[in-house]
């Protein structure tokens, strides 16, 4: 009887805890005004119209030239979209609305003090901050065609403005987070082999005016650290006139751009036509000590998607006021908020700040004053929002028809919020599932064609076929309630072309997992491996779970290491766990618990028994560990990151590799010599581990 | 998933709390902490996170100590940021403070 209930216990409902949800219809209202409302659509972006299909998304744009191969599969898998296609990102973003709409708004900027102006900046304004930029990053910083610049800018006009200039010229711009330290800018500056830098003195964030010019310093130095030296660093001032930065500016290589920019008033760059296939920007992901990966996109592929995924799944009308309420130092950004809605004519709204300054009340406002229609935001920030203002949005007098949620997966019971309140019940949510290397959605549901359900991304986007794949490559089949990796059949216009300088990398990583053939040219024996778990419903709507590194997988069943320690530390006595794998000639994998009680508790059989027992409640009998070991302390990093590959390796008998890093390699010893006699003494004797198990576990907690 | 926000919000919310430390060896402690957050996955954060909130608790309570009340203000209020941040991105519980972190208590000793 236990085990029969056991197997009752899907993969999705341990892995997320939710059940499965019922479905939400769009309003006729949005229906009847929607760009994508035509079902014929899922035929022409059928697989038998596949790559063809994406032709309907490149014809959104003007081409200086069209191509005479959409799909160029030659070379796996670097896939070249749009092959012998010419066309300018920047002149599809800015020049060519001037015949229409020269004195509408392509951008509005809300800065962070309330009582500062919005500033609404009109296409022909664009168009003449873009070339005068274009003049002085081509004639003064002297950047040509294919060179890269490095942006370190907060969310200012000025951004969006470098980042069109820059494609103007055919330059790859590379813009880090204006958040981020000046180190993590000066790495990525030396990948990318920038000799420009692009900086701003100030801006705000929580009412201060942040020093930001301070981090390009820090970012010079360390490019130079690595080798790559800095010729120039260019600095927008948020204030004209006034510098908001203590750090003093270097003579000869730091240079005021409001300045410099007098001598290039009303100049005009002519733009360049590009290749399809010629990168237009590197976007670098974070997670790892190792060299920063570039993530690099193509000109044409990469707008063609997100212009389509822009009109068909954002809904986005030139008339529309669109808000996506992101940074643009992140690939969201860059897709959708510049080149996605710029691309369609439309009226992208940016805010400097934090969403609850000065009152969680602030986005509404915003919202209200603006007549914003569309709203696209993370789930991260809804949460926030939700918490501190839950019924903010009753008090302003917006109206959304469309949000979207982006980032990570949304739990039923704050999309219902998002849905109810923020939504106001008349808007349609769009829950999107995709990554930096992707360009544009993945995962989604067509807002007037497909009904929502909340905690589901939905179906693959059109002329996307996902497939979910167990660790051997079978296909794990909608419906079965079995979980597996997610991966995408075929190639797509928005896909990174490759990780910028590493080649290799970018095969390893995203196809070398699933390759059938690593000679075969047919685009159908490279499945790109999104490194995300994911469960398929029967009616064909994906549910994400999370990173593929931290899932152990029991008898079939994949449980997040962060679900097992999260309920191992809601015992009281806990202090901190982490959860490993340990062979097991039953299950295949079973979970081993390694805890550590708060100073004054003793430890005990009965502490041991509540950290399993929060298990099994929180997530399954499945789930219940093998073994919950009291340790006195975790072998950590001098961070303080607990190195789960060493206890994983003690669990199983096996090497625990490299110590040398660890603040307190004293304690392996200790927590070896206790946890194997107690294993010994309980009958678990050592066995050999084959190679391919060998490599599980020294791979084990490499999301750490 | 496009979690790249999630580090950088983290990284930024360090730099303030970087900004703020009083001490050498506090702001030396964040700037490592946060460099480790720059490069860690999205996905593992949630024990970074944990360390900052303790390492945010030092901040305010050298502040306190040395009787610098405006000072104590602001940490108390980036220590909120980053608390609410933490819980709404789920890498922190509810209520969760640095109270509650006593193995990173050990790791400063």
């Amino acid at each position: 009887m236990a085990a029969e209930q056991e197997t009752e216990v899907s993969e999705a409902q341990i892995a997320v805890h939710w059940r499965e949800e019922g479905y939400y219809q769009p309003p006729a209202t949005f229906i009847a005004q929607a760009n994508a409302a035509d079902p014929a659509l899922f035929e022409r972006f059928s697989e038998p119209h596949f790559p063809e299909c994406f032709k309907e998304y490149a014809d959104l744009l003007a081409w200086d030239a069209y191509w005479h191969t959409t799909l160029d599969t030659s070379n796996p898998p670097f896939w070249k979209w749009f092959v012998g296609g010419r066309l300018n990102a920047s002149y599809n973003c800015v020049d060519r609305h001037l015949a229409t709409s020269p004195n509408k708004a392509a951008l509005i900027w809300v800065p962070e003090p309330e009582d500062e102006d919005s500033n609404a900046i009109t296409y022909q304004e664009l168009y003449r901050r873009v070339n005068e930029f274009a003049a002085l990053m081509r004639d003064f910083a002297g950047v040509k065609t294919g060179d890269r610049v490095t942006f370190h800018l907060p969310m200012v006009p000025e951004l969006p403005v470098s980042m069109l200039a820059c494609a103007r010229l055919g330059v790859v711009h590379s813009e880090v987070f204006g958040g981020f330290s000046g180190t993590a800018c000066g790495e990525r500056i030396a990948d990318s082999g920038s000799h420009i830098l692009v900086t701003m003195d100030g801006y705000y964030r929580n009412g201060e005016l942040i020093d930001h010019k301070a981090k390009a310093d820090e970012a010079v130095a360390k490019a130079r650290a690595l080798g790559l030296e800095v010729a120039k660093v260019l600095v927008w001032r948020r204030h004209r006139g006034q510098y908001a930065s203590k750090s003093p500016m270097v003579p000869g290589r730091d240079f005021f751009v409001d300045e410099v920019l007098a001598d290039y008033r009303g100049r005009v760059v002519e733009p360049v036509s590009m290749p399809a296939e010629a990168p237009l920007f590197l976007m670098y992901t974070s997670g790892t000590t190792a060299r920063p990966k570039g993530c690099q996109h193509s000109t044409g592929g990469y707008l063609a998607y997100v212009a389509g995924t822009s009109k068909y799944y954002q809904d986005i009308h030139p008339e529309d006021t669109y808000w996506c309420f992101a940074d643009i130092g992140w690939i969201t950004g860059h897709s959708y908020i510049v080149y996605g809605p710029l691309s369609l004519g439309t009226t992208s709204v940016m805010y400097e700040g934090v969403p609850t300054y000065p009152d969680p009340g602030r986005p509404w406002r915003i919202a209200e004053r603006l007549g914003v229609t569309i709203f696209h935001t993370a789930p991260t920030t809804i949460r926030m929002l939700r918490k501190l203002g839950p019924d903010e949005p009753k008090k302003y007098n917006y109206r959304f028809k469309h949000m979207t949620t982006v980032g990570e997966p949304i739990e039923p019971d704050v999309w219902r919020w998002y849905h109810a309140v923020v939504g106001k019940g008349n808007a349609v949510i769009v829950d999107t599932w995709w990554q930096t290397e992707n360009g544009g959605f993945l995962g989604s549901t067509l807002p007037a064609l497909q009904p929502m359900k909340p905690g589901s991304c939905g179906p693959g986007v059109l002329g996307i076929y996902p497939v979910i794949y167990d660790e051997k490559g079978n296909v794990v089949e909608a419906g079965s309630g079995r979980a597996g990796n997610i991966c995408i059949r075929n190639p797509w216009p928005g896909i990174f072309q490759t990780v910028w300088g590493q080649p290799e990398r970018f095969v390893q990583i995203y196809y070398a997992k699933y390759c059938r053939d690593k000679n075969s040219k047919d685009w159908r024996d490279w499945p790109y491996f999104a490194g995300d778990g994911a469960v398929q419903a029967a009616d064909g709507y994906f549910r994400i779970l999370g990173r593929v590194d931290d899932v152990i997988n029991v008898a079939g069943h994949r449980l997040g290491t962060k679900e097992l320690e999260s309920a191992s530390i809601t015992v009281e006595e806990i202090a901190e766990a982490a959860a490993v794998p340990v062979m097991d000639e039953l299950r295949g994998r079973a979970v081993e618990m390694y805890v550590s009680v708060k100073p004054g508790v003793v430890s005990s059989p009965h502490i041991e028994q509540k950290v399993a027992k929060a298990i099994e409640t929180a997530i399954g009998k499945i789930a219940r560990p093998k073994n919950v070991w009291i340790v006195p302390d975790m072998p950590k990093t001098r961070s303080g990151k607990i190195m789960r590959r060493v206890i994983a390796g003690i669990s199983n008998f096996s090497d625990v590799g490299d110590t040398t890093t660890l603040a307190n390699p004293e304690v392996v010893e200790v927590i070896r010599r206790q946890v194997q006699a107690q294993k010994v003494a309980r009958g678990e004797l050592p066995r050999q581990l084959s190679p391919q198990e060998l490599e599980e576990i020294k791979a084990f907690g490499r999301a750490e | 998933m496009t979690q790249q926000y999630l580090v950088g919000e983290l990284s930024l919310i360090l730099g303030e709390l970087q900004a703020a430390a009083m001490s050498a060896a506090a702001v030396r402690d964040v700037a490592r902490l946060r460099h480790e957050a720059e490069t860690t996955p999205p996905a593992a954060l949630g024990p970074v996170v944990g360390r900052a909130v303790e390492l945010g608790d030092r901040v305010c309570r050298d502040a306190l100590t040395q009787g610098e009340s405006a000072a104590f203000i602001r940490d108390t209020a980036i220590y909120a940021e980053l608390c609410e941040f933490g819980v709404c991105a789920g890498l922190l519980e509810e209520g969760q403070t640095s109270s509650d972190l006593g193995p990173a208590k050990k790791l400063k000793a």
